[in-house]
């Protein structure tokens, strides 16, 4: 039996981690990221000081079979309209962990059009709040890129536990087909 | 505010300000304008009206965002929610 195929686009804090997390589910993980580890990414993200230069795709791709002898698919590109339709085709189900909202646009549009399931993963700049939400619930917050990131570690704990979060449900999901949405803050979390 | 008038839905406001989280204790008109709505839960924060929300420094919601969400069979009474923008999956 073919394992059911979910992609994660975004390799950085979230997209890093949910697929660490996700390591011992029956799937097929493609890891989308056009994107290449930084020193300063390695406060935030679940990638090491080899992978530093390396696409965030491919250097997930290595740690996983590094570390559990788990096949990841790479594909260190730019998820963009001209191959998003290809990059989603066969997905059971995509999740966003990209960090601009053009991109989340791009992608939420491809998957209602191919009817993949598209789960949501977004947080504040000052790593205060989240949300893991389905579409088209989900709305995209337009601005706010420009603003410091998360990337000096300040936030890893509460980022963690977003990923963690997402996990969880893309987990319920995959198993009962149940779509529950979160907003979630160092302060608790919220069912919505 | 008040909900004397019988036929204004009213909903939970949910405000997140500053990694902090907490609800008004009173229900609000779900219907009112985004702007209405961040004016009060600004109110509600500077006040100390939010149990688990202190207000440090200045309390400025402008460029918040307001989420509405109706009732469902799960959740029966609609919810509202004032939130930072999300731009960042933390690429």
């Amino acid at each position: 039996m073919t394992a059911r195929k979910v992609v994660v686009v975004g390799a950085g804090a979230l997209g890093s981690h949910l697929v660490l997390l996700g390591r011992n589910w029956p799937v097929a993980f493609s890891v989308v990221d056009f994107d290449r580890v930084e020193a300063k990414n390695l406060q935030s993200q679940f990638h090491t000081k080899q992978s530093v230069g390396r696409n965030k795709a491919v250097a997930l791709q290595q740690a996983m079979a590094g570390l559990w002898g788990l096949k990841v698919e790479a594909v260190p590109h730019r998820l963009g309209p001209d191959n998003a339709a290809a990059l989603l085709a066969g997905a059971a189900l995509v999740v966003d962990c990209v960090d601009n909202a053009p991109t989340r646009r791009t992608l939420a549009a491809a998957a209602a059009t191919a009817g993949v399931p598209c789960l949501h993963g977004a947080v504040a700049a000052d790593g205060g709040y989240a949300r893991v939400m389905w579409a088209p619930a989900f709305t995209i917050d337009e601005g706010g890129e420009g603003a410091a990131t998360c990337e000096d570690g300040r936030h890893l704990a509460f980022v963690v536990r977003v990923a963690a979060q997402l996990a969880t449900v893309a987990q319920g999901f995959l198993t009962t087909g149940r779509q529950d949405g979160w907003h979630l803050s160092p302060a608790g979390q919220q069912r919505v | 505010m008040n909900g004397r008038n019988q036929n204004v839905l009213l909903a939970r406001l949910n405000v997140t300000w500053d990694g902090q989280n907490g609800d008004l204790w009173e229900p609000v008109p779900f219907e009112a304008t985004d702007a209405e709505i961040r004016a009060w839960a600004t109110e509600a924060v500077r006040s100390r009206a939010i149990a688990g929300v202190e207000p440090r420094g200045e309390v400025d919601l402008t460029d918040f965002v307001v989420d509405r969400f109706p009732a469902t069979a799960e959740l029966p009474q609609p919810r509202l929610f004032v939130r930072p923008k999300t731009p960042f999956g933390a690429e």
